[in-house]
């Protein structure tokens, strides 16, 4: 099939599948799943053929020499704004950024274009398998809940909104889908819109998402204004004058072409910084992570997808789409400490660390197993933007290597969790459940699985694009000199201990949850089982690639290869100067040494009797403290932003009761005063009106009389 | 006396009948009453005219005079047939009864109870006649011969 057919396809089988659902969701009742999981095993079929044909290409114009750098297809759907002369950049402007001369007049144009590139493919493949799958399980998690059609409406609306996110060519349908998927986030975060947390939980999540989209839209702000134009890719325009003319695309051909076109300077370093804090806030990191572990109040099928395979790596993905706004920011440092420079994307890096470490710190004392996976992915998508603030290509693709076997052993992680709950009658926390691998063998042992590929141990997947981040990062360290080198050597030994640490809490909450004393609540009733066949296949279909996907990917180094394709990727700054990665048997022998420990002592704490662990929390008490409440970060966010706020509105509550509304009802009495007045006047009496007359008389013979002129 | 003292005194004379009926028309409660004020007002404005007529020297005071009355006139028939009609409705030519355009919330601000009855008539002792009947005339008790 054509590129241009399957790349509408793809998400219009998700839209049609929302719209169905909006319509007469309700009259299908209890079989509402079966559009959406049709319309999604269509896309993922159309996602394969996509990456078929993609590769196809790439191999012919391989041989056939390659015109352009990366492989881009461009389908442009129709313009959706179209408005001349817009913005008339000021005269002062780097004329080599702008696609024309400053002091003319650019047009502001958005067209609806989707995008075939190998990031683009790589991505809509995993979305729409973990997708397919979540939807299966769906089907049996959500059986008897009375929401059924408008939960399977939402997820419909939400991959719909991904599949678009990741495919457009244009950073303002990027922001447009951007929200689309917060606003689904919120919709299925706050499903269960009765239970007051789940509600307040939603809300978080979109307003912490807010405060990040609104750095972005600043960022985008910028983008236009320095480079005239918001899309990805070259586009031409038919001048006033008549000729048809280029407007080189921020990620498009021209620019990537010669680097010159690139503003440098604080410009660069802003924009840079400033996509971050998107990216902060739809990836849950440092400081906008809050929302992630709250949004667990939401249905676990809506955490497998959302919350650890899909919404959270767009901000991954938007970071590495702008890989050559990154590159050309890393001749300006942001700020320097004595004389040493510090870039955007070492910023990026030192966040991303940052934030795995502070996760893992955070997830080793949780009870809650749901918040342990949360934590656990703001840890992940940490190691992600670690990888991605290298600023080298190898570095680059093992953060989206990382993204991709994240995404599988991740969903399969929290599908089990949803299976436990689901069989414990809701119930997650780890302190009233226990022992239950013989109760659900298949659950523990796939959870197990994940635990393994999460952990990092060799040959699960974890291990692999681990690795390749903390050997990426190794890199950039002894490469890079002075200050910058011991910046990226600390996040090296981060990296590490946040390895060792994923690894305790991670066979922390395994043994809890599935060894030791069988331990069923009471509101597991008759539920306490094995869950049904819906649930368990997923389950089941993505143990295999947790556990082989990145052996299988990293030996061969398919994704390295692929994504070498994409045009912002195959800019010529980003530093190549390694093509493949090495196996570095140092690297990988301590890494599997500290996850080996990591395991040992949570076995040791958790497996047998578990009175050291009581032994431990005393003598940590005040880290075991910080760390039970998550470093106090939501009360310091409580009484610094949220309780000003909510006396400035109760404040203006206030006035607008007791002022404004007074105002108004003070003006809306005068004219019944005035009445009462008037009304007092009519009492009736013939003798009084005939007085008033008389009255009204002698005053206008008077005025007549005594009126000059 | 000289013309202008003959004004004088005549627009005081119809000033004060105005004044006099004003009053009167605002102070008494009779119907009836309250229409001979109204008219003595037009009397006290006609000689107002009249006076003013004879200070100019011509006719046109007396015209209007003229026109005055007819206007009265038609203005009695038309006024006492109104408070023949209103006292039908409610017995009694008081105008205060009729305050029905008061506004709800407003105290009436006459009686609407009628004074107490006065005292009954004196019961007369009834005597038996005594002596014979006087024979009537018929015819001339009706028509009288003479007076």
């Amino acid at each position: 099939m054509e590129i241009d057919n399957l790349l509408i396809l793809i998400p219009a089988l998700p839209l049609a599948a929302f719209l169905l659902l909006a319509f007469f969701g309700r009259a299908l009742g209890s079989r509402s799943h079966w559009p959406v999981v049709l319309a999604f095993a269509g896309s993922f079929v159309f996602s394969v053929l996509l990456l078929l044909n993609v590769q196809k290409q790439l191999d012919e114009s391989n041989t056939n020499g390659q015109a352009q750098i990366g492989y881009e297809h461009v389908y442009t759907l129709w313009t959706w704004a179209d408005v001349n002369d817009a913005y008339t950049p000021h005269s002062t402007a780097t004329s080599a950024a702008t696609a024309v001369a400053p002091a003319t007049p650019h047009n502001f144009t958005i067209d609806i274009t989707l995008r075939a590139d190998p990031l683009t493919v790589f991505m809509l493949c995993m979305v729409t398998f973990i997708s397919t799958l979540v939807a299966i399980y769906s089907s049996g998690y959500m059986h008897g809940d009375p929401g059924y059609p408008r939960f399977f409406t939402y997820v419909a609306l939400f991959v719909f909104s991904m599949t678009m996110l990741v495919s457009v060519s244009n950073f303002l349908l990027l922001y447009v889908f951007w929200e689309a998927v917060g606003l689904c986030s919120y919709l299925l975060v706050g499903f269960w819109y009765e239970k007051p947390a789940a509600a307040a939980a939603g809300m978080k999540a979109f307003l912490v998402n807010r405060v990040g989209d609104f750095g972005f839209a600043i960022g985008i702000f910028l983008i236009w204004t320095t480079y005239g134009t918001l899309n990805f890719h070259d586009t031409q325009v038919a001048a006033a004058n008549g000729t048809v003319q280029q407007v080189a695309g921020v990620l498009g051909q021209t620019r990537l072409a010669n680097t010159a076109l690139y503003a440098t300077g604080g410009v660069a370093v802003a924009i840079c910084l400033l996509l971050m804090a998107g990216a902060c806030g739809k990836s849950a990191q440092f400081p906008l992570h809050v929302w992630l572990p709250d949004a667990m109040e939401g249905p676990t099928p809506v955490s497998a997808l959302i919350h650890a395979a899909t919404m959270v790596t767009a901000g991954v993905y938007m970071v590495a789409r702008c890989t050559p706004l990154f590159m050309a920011s890393a001749a300006t440092p942001w700020f320097t400490i004595g004389s040493a420079p510090v870039t955007a994307q070492m910023v990026v890096a030192a966040i991303g660390g940052f934030t795995a470490i502070l996760a893992g710190t955070i997830a080793i004392t949780q009870n809650d197993l749901k918040r342990v996976l949360a934590y656990s992915t703001i840890s992940q998508l940490g190691y992600m933007f670690l990888a991605l603030g290298t600023g080298s290509f190898l570095g680059i693709v093992a953060g989206m290597f990382h993204l991709f076997t994240h995404a599988f052993f991740k969903a399969l992680l929290f599908l089990g969790a949803g299976s436990v709950m689901h069989a414990m009658g809701g119930v997650i926390d780890m302190r009233r459940i226990g022992g239950l691998r013989r109760l659900m063998p298949i659950t523990c042992w796939t959870f197990f699985i994940g635990c393994l590929a999460l952990a990092g141990l060799f040959p699960f997947s974890g291990f692999w694009s681990k690795d390749e981040i903390l050997g990426a990062v190794h890199r950039q360290a002894q490469t890079s000199e002075g200050f910058a080198g011991n910046w990226y050597a600390v996040l090296y030994w981060v990296g590490m201990i946040t390895a060792g640490m994923t690894a305790f809490y991670t066979f922390r909450a395994f043994f809890r949850t599935f060894f030791g004393r069988e331990q069923i609540p009471h509101e597991a009733g008759h539920h306490a089982h094995e869950s049904p066949t819906p649930m368990t296949l997923p389950l089941v279909v993505l143990a295999v690639p947790a556990a082989l996907i990145g052996g299988y990917y990293g030996l061969t180094h398919g994704i390295l290869d692929f994504l070498s394709q994409t045009p912002s990727l195959a800019y010529q700054t980003v530093n190549r100067a390694a093509e493949k990665p090495e196996f570095e048997l140092n690297l990988a022998i301590t890494s599997t040494a500290i996850v080996a420990a990591g395991i040992a002592l949570a076995g040791f704490l958790y497996l047998g009797n578990r009175k050291q662990v009581e032994w431990f929390a005393q003598l940590l008490r005040p880290l075991y403290l910080l760390s039970y409440g998550k470093f106090f970060i939501d009360p310091i966010y409580y009484g610094l932003v949220v309780w000003p706020l909510r006396v400035l509105a109760n404040i203006c509550y206030w006035i607008d009761r007791y002022v404004i509304d007074a105002l108004v009802n003070f003006v809306g009495a005068l004219p019944g005063v005035c009445g009462s007045v008037m009304r007092s006047l009519q009492n009736g009496m013939v003798q009084f009106y005939a007085l008033a007359m008389m009255l009204g008389l002698l005053v206008l013979i008077g005025a007549l009389i005594l009126w000059p002129g | 006396m000289n013309e202008a003292a003959l004004l004088q005194n005549s627009l005081l004379v119809g000033a004060a009948l105005f004044c006099i009926g004003l009053v009167g028309f605002l102070s008494r409660r009779n119907m009836i009453v309250m229409f001979l004020c109204a008219e003595m007002m037009l009397q006290g404005v006609s000689v107002s005219l009249v006076a003013w007529g004879r200070w100019h020297n011509n006719w046109d005071g007396q015209v209007l005079v003229i026109f005055i009355l007819t206007v009265a006139a038609c203005e009695a028939a038309l006024a006492l047939a109104l408070f023949l009609m209103m006292f039908q409705r409610r017995e009694n030519l008081d105008i205060a009864a009729w305050d029905d355009l008061r506004e709800a919330n407003l105290p009436a601000y006459v009686d609407h109870e009628l004074p107490a009855v006065a005292e009954p008539a004196p019961h007369w002792p009834h005597l038996t006649l005594s002596g014979l009947e006087p024979k009537v005339d018929e015819e001339e008790v009706t028509h009288r011969s003479h007076v």
